[in-house]
């Protein structure tokens, strides 16, 4: 027993001279080639953003091959669900996924509707609608910004967050908070809008056209960007198919997988809108797709805000926080920025949840990484990783 | 060969363009809050949610609260402690960690008795923990004026920015 086996509590390692890692490295670098270069990505690197670890096996600048090692942001809240009830779960959600919050939200109050057959007022519907949709053009800027700026370019980020400010503070008068938004109760609505509310969003949805126009003189067109993406990461739909990815790199495979438009929930069937796909499954595809789907959820907002009807935002007799589940088992799913987010439930009829089984896109999109990232630079695998569009604490949870 | 460098003179073209979009956003007004010297206009604060205050229900410091327990059994994070008064229902302790708080408004929103809301003290600091566990009652008397305020305010130089 030498003092290396100390550090190595596993003690995996066949050879303790040559240990030089943890558990995962070790169990990696079983069979390394000669000449190859174990390299640790993360977990805190800027470029994984947040907590993401990539082991990626290195043969001079190319990528041998690549895992990702998760758990660094797990923070139980499948696990959190069995000691709280459905009305303290609320805020849970916002923390899971901070970039698209309202999907998780919409899921979660989605699944304990289902269960206990609640019906939503016509008004309330229109509005969960719009925020989301203004939610989900939020993501996708945070991540155009955060894309380009994996891929060396700085500025574009800034001016993505003056639109993300412009949402937030829209989305501030109902919810109250700028990043882990609830706005969704059971049976409704938390608020109603104010004029203010119908003003700035109906102000956004015409400014944000004309933004994307400099978006793509100042980096869509950009040859250094074009050069950089075009064929880089191709993720066809077999890859797709076989890993479980969905939302925006599915779409960029090629199939028209929409959670919106396949299992139709709330009045989404009530507005005409386009689900874009292709136009190539390489990075600059789900790009270009991502750019799409804003426009997308502009034509929807602008369409739910036109036609907003009069009325109440929550039921009467709304559950109250005490609010028990009917015993049961549902599973519901609606489309976020990243994909299908599900949420599927169990109740004992108890006052908390029995068990919660949260599907996270980010957790599919990312194991695609592993084969996607096989021998291609390293630069090349960073776009990947960027192109997937991650939220480390959804994909841990 | 006349492809390649019609290409790559408009990949030049591109970057030129882009460089014009930057140039303008240089040479436009800036956007940015610079705190502490700007602050951002009350408007948006309206709907900001600070720490928890209770509602006066007079000016004498008297608060709406019936002590009726359903904001600390509603709270996800047990971040409220509402001790029920020997006379009447009046509570005579409400204790708020705001270490714990999540900002959810599952308490406002289960209040029967529209006791509580939001504050909107956006610029709160603290130097320790202690001083985040708050004492609502002592803040509700606080602001009707009857106890005196710890530290007076700094003068207030800076100016709203919309």
């Amino acid at each position: 027993m030498n003092s290396l086996n100390f550090i190595n509590p596993f003690g995996v390692s066949e050879d303790p001279g040559s240990y030089v890692g943890d558990f995962y490295t070790d169990n990696f670098a079983k069979g390394a080639g000669e000449g190859t270069l174990i390299l640790n990505l993360g977990p805190q690197h800027p470029s994984t953003h947040g907590v993401l670890r990539v082991i990626v096996e290195l043969e001079g600048e190319y990528v041998v091959r690549a895992e990702p090692v998760l758990g660094y942001l797990h923070r139980m809240h499948e696990k959190m669900a069995e000691v709280k009830t459905p009305w303290q779960y609320i805020p849970n959600m916002g923390r899971v996924d901070y970039l698209h919050p309202i999907a998780w939200n919409w899921a979660q109050v989605g699944a304990c509707e289902r269960l206990a057959g609640i019906e939503v007022p016509e008004r309330a519907e229109y509005l969960r609608v719009v925020s989301c949709e203004l939610n989900r053009i939020s993501s996708h800027l945070m991540w155009w910004g955060a894309f380009v700026m994996d891929l060396g370019g700085v500025t574009p980020i800034l001016y993505a967050f003056e639109e993300r400010e412009k949402i937030n503070d829209i989305l501030q008068i109902v919810t109250g908070s700028r990043l882990t938004m609830s706005y969704f109760r059971f049976g409704g609505v938390s608020a109603d809008v104010d004029d203010r509310f119908v003003r700035l969003t109906k102000e956004f949805v015409p400014y944000l056209r004309e933004r994307l126009k400099m978006y793509k003189a100042l980096v869509t067109d950009n040859v250094i960007l074009r050069r950089r993406l075009e064929g880089v990461g191709p993720m066809d739909a077999d890859l797709c198919r076989r890993h479980g990815a969905t939302g925006p790199i599915l779409r960029a495979a090629g199939l028209k997988r929409d959670t919106r438009t396949d299992a139709p929930y709330g009045v989404y069937h009530k507005f005409q809108y386009n689900v874009p796909t292709g136009p190539s499954d390489d990075c600059l595809g789900r790009y270009m797709l991502r750019l799409a789907e804003i426009e997308a959820s502009l034509d929807i907002v602008e369409q739910a805000m036109g036609s907003l009807p009069p009325g109440p935002v929550r039921i009467d007799k709304a559950p109250k926080a005490g609010w028990k589940l009917p015993a049961g088992e549902t599973y519901f799913a609606v489309e976020g920025a990243r994909g299908q987010v599900g949420v599927h439930l169990v109740s004992d009829g108890g006052k908390n949840h029995y068990r919660v089984k949260l599907r996270a896109p980010g957790f599919s999109n990312l194991s695609l990484f592993a084969e996607a990232a096989r021998g291609v630079l390293l630069a090349d695998a960073i776009a990947i990783l960027g192109s997937l569009d991650l939220v480390i604490p959804e994909v841990d949870r | 060969m006349i492809k390649a460098v019609v290409d790559n003179l408009k990949g030049l073209w591109s970057l030129v363009v882009g460089l014009s979009v930057t140039g303008r956003f240089f040479l436009s007004p800036q956007k940015t809050v610079h705190f502490p010297r700007d602050v951002v206009g009350p408007e948006i604060l309206e709907s900001f949610r600070g720490p928890l205050e209770l509602v006066p229900a007079d000016d004498q410091g008297g608060s709406k609260c019936i002590s009726c327990q359903m904001c600390a059994r509603a709270c996800p994070g047990d971040c409220i402690t509402v001790v029920k008064g020997d006379a009447g229902k009046a509570p005579k302790e409400y204790k708020y960690d705001f270490t714990l708080c999540c900002l959810c408004a599952a308490c406002v929103e289960s209040c029967p008795a529209g006791a509580i809301r939001f504050s909107h003290r956006v610029y709160m600091v603290a130097r320790s923990r202690e001083e985040l566990r708050l004492d609502l009652l002592a803040d509700l008397r606080e602001r009707c004026g009857l106890e005196p305020a710890p530290a007076p305010a700094p003068a207030d130089k800076t100016k709203a920015v919309a």
